[in-house]
């Protein structure tokens, strides 16, 4: 049962050092890693496909990116990728659920410091709604 | 290196799921229906066109409300209807490239960016007048034209280009809890003037009468043209519930009845408060050119008294706030399509690495914004607010009659298939597009007159002069157009030459070939394989 880790990954500098912290703790648990990319555009004014489209593009390398450098720090973990089509602490959420996670792993706040201000960061909100347990790893602590 | 791919419910990486997989982030009915309503924003649609509706139609201002909404559910059929068969590759632009060509195509898209373009001001200068009424500074609100209303529309289009830049989304509880206070704040008004009305002592009230919903008693035609183009505005965003609605929980049943619920609430919103605006003070008091411009406010004032009318004001703003959202992000993809598809510089399809917006379309599109209100408020100062709203209509008629006759064309295959097909996907977007078609020839003779536009005598172009008889009606032209002619057929007529210049620069979105249906619910291929590279 007790599942994956699992990763919440924007290419930023705080989702590179969670990156190396995943991988780590994947190694210690023997456990399998979910890379996870979410994206979703704001429903509000529709004309979204083609701009779905291509964050979903962007999305696909991002998490080919992470794959690459999660198999490079070690390649014995069992590493899968996801792009979920959610907002992102809702596809870090579904994807928890759906591999029964052991503990979602995000970087810390500080990339989207005015959104953060604002409406909350992804750590903040996720630490407000999982089930399971949250590591926040802090930019710059490859 | 392999990518282990999710099961189903989690779409990883589509070519190995087989497809798009389950759609994880699903819309439910509240959503659907939230999204359509509040991407119509009822509240500025009144304030912004109450008063414009009732200087061409009179007291039969709730006739043009219903009947306006006849041609937008046409088009909706269309919009649902092409969505479907192909939700992931489905935009306006895409579809009328599609069906009837890329050069219609090009200028769907073109016409939905000026159409964008064109309602900002009017979305700028609503906001300003607004905020300072919301804090009683109602000399400086008064002169929609001047250095102040002008300088917070700018900070507005400003301040809102970098929320869709930086990608700034409420929660869906907010804006389930402020679409709520919209509606209901809208409704308490019009209770309230209809309860003061048949109280008696309101001064010129009027009694309601089932009269004002017919439509034969408007004339001549032009003003009912005026009026519907003005009444179709207010729908303007209404597809938006029908187009998100592929996404649906339940996509049998959530569609159908988020749209037909969104239908009904924005009906009744605005036959309802249209009713109690007029019976309230009579037709002059919303035709009067001092009220004109905030008629909500004067209104609310009325009816309310202070401070509750402020409750209406700040449902005005935060209603323009969506509103100028949902024109700022349609926009910016669109202009973002069109590059994807190479119709435009590559630099629009940028997207931004951290907040992933579409950065450059949404930047040049505020930046414009900005540039042509400053310079409307210059070229026709005090009637920003009548040539915006009024020239807008041309646009949406524009680019909706296409993505109408685009349906009926891309499926005609299929239409005469079942009595169904016949009904959704022919003959209701064949109508609607037809209706828009009429609506907007009738208003280009009609607005060619400047003393039908609302902004008083002033006429642009004043060398222009001609006289004809077409269908025993005379036109003339004695002295210069109408602005918001000018403005309406302009902006769209740009799109031509500048359709030129960029075939010369860059053929290879021209060389796409028309397309039609397969079928009608299997999804289309994604792009006609081998004649457009879709990758930069």
């Amino acid at each position: 049962m007790a599942g994956d880790i699992v990763l919440g990954y924007d290419g930023s500098d705080g989702s590179k050092a969670a990156l190396a912290v995943a991988v780590s703790v994947a190694r210690a648990f023997d456990a399998p890693l979910s890379i996870v990319f979410g994206y979703e555009p704001n429903p509000m004014g529709g004309e979204t496909a083609d701009y779905k489209a291509k964050l979903e593009k962007i999305g696909e390398e991002m998490v080919a990116g992470a794959l690459a450098a999660a198999k490079k720090l070690d390649s014995g973990v069992q590493t899968e990728v996801l792009v979920v089509p959610m907002r992102p602490v809702e596809s870090l959420l579904e994807a928890a659920l759906e591999r029964s996670a052991r503990v979602i792993v995000v970087g810390g706040t500080g990339e989207r410091p005015i959104v953060g201000a604002i409406l909350g960061s992804v750590p903040h909100k996720l630490l407000h709604r999982s089930d399971v347990p949250v590591l926040v790893v802090p930019a710059g602590d490859e | 290196m392999a990518i282990t791919t999710g099961e189903v419910g989690l779409s990883s990486v589509p070519e190995e799921a087989g497809g798009k997989g389950l759609k994880v982030g699903a819309l439910g009915l509240v959503s659907s229906l939230v999204i359509g309503v509040a991407s119509t924003a009822p509240a500025y649609s009144l304030a912004a066109t109450l008063g414009f509706v009732a200087a061409y139609v009179g007291i039969q201002a709730p006739a043009v409300m219903l009947l306006a909404f006849v041609p937008m559910l046409f088009i909706a059929a269309a919009y649902y209807y092409l969505n479907r068969a192909d939700p992931d590759c489905g935009t306006t632009f895409t579809w009328v490239t599609r069906a009837i060509g890329p050069k219609t195509g090009w200028l769907a898209g073109w016409g939905i960016l000026v159409t964008d373009l064109v309602v900002m001001p009017n979305l700028a200068s609503v906001a300003g007048v607004y905020s300072f009424s919301l804090f009683g500074a109602h000399g400086i609100a008064s002169n929609s034209s001047g250095f102040w209303v002008t300088f917070v529309g700018v900070i507005w289009i400003i301040v809102m280009t970098a929320i869709c830049y930086i990608g700034i989304e409420l929660s869906a509880r907010t804006q389930v809890a402020l679409l709520s206070a919209e509606i209901i704040i809208l409704f308490v008004f019009a209770i309230v003037a209809l309860a003061k009305v048949y109280g008696g002592g309101v001064a010129h009230s009027v009694r309601p009468s089932i009269e004002w919903l017919n439509p034969f008693r408007i004339h001549p035609i032009g003003a009912l043209s005026a009026g519907m183009l003005l009444a179709v505005f207010i729908y303007w965003g209404w597809d938006t519930a029908v187009t998100v609605n592929e996404e649906a929980k339940d996509a049998r049943r959530t569609p159908g009845r988020a749209a037909l619920m969104s239908t009904l609430v924005l009906l009744l919103i605005y036959v309802v408060v249209t009713f109690a605006a007029q019976s309230f003070h009579g037709v002059g008091f919303l035709t009067n050119a001092n009220n004109e411009g905030d008629i909500l406010n004067a209104l609310g004032t009325a009816v309310f008294g202070s401070p509750w009318n402020k409750l209406l004001l700040i449902c005005v703003l935060t209603s323009a706030s969506s509103s100028t959202q949902t024109t700022i992000l349609p926009a910016a993809r669109s202009s973002l399509s069109m590059a994807v598809h190479k119709a435009f510089p590559k630099k629009f399809a940028d997207i931004h690495p951290k907040y992933l917006s579409p950065s450059f379309s949404t930047l040049m599109f505020g930046a414009i914004s900005v540039i042509w209100y400053v310079a409307l408020d210059l070229i026709s100062p005090g009637d920003v607010l009548a040539n915006s709203i009024l020239a807008l209509g041309f646009g949406i008629a524009f680019y909706y009659g296409l993505t109408g006759f685009a349906c009926v064309f891309y499926y005609r295959r299929h239409i005469f298939k079942s009595f169904k097909n016949f009904i959704f996907i022919g003959l209701a977007p064949f109508l609607g597009a037809a209706i828009l078609t009429v609506l907007f020839v009738i208003a280009i003779f009609y607005y060619s007159d400047p003393a039908n536009s609302q902004s008083g005598t002033q006429a642009w172009f004043p060398f222009i002069h001609f006289n004809f008889t077409l269908l025993h009606q005379h036109f003339y032209v004695k002295k210069g157009l109408g602005p918001p002619l000018v403005l309406g057929v302009g902006f769209l007529l740009i799109g031509i030459p500048l359709m030129f210049l960029w075939m010369a620069r860059n053929r290879d979105f021209f060389r796409r070939d028309r397309e039609v249906a397969e079928s009608v619910d299997s999804p289309a291929p994604p792009l006609t394989p081998g004649v457009i590279p879709v990758t930069d």
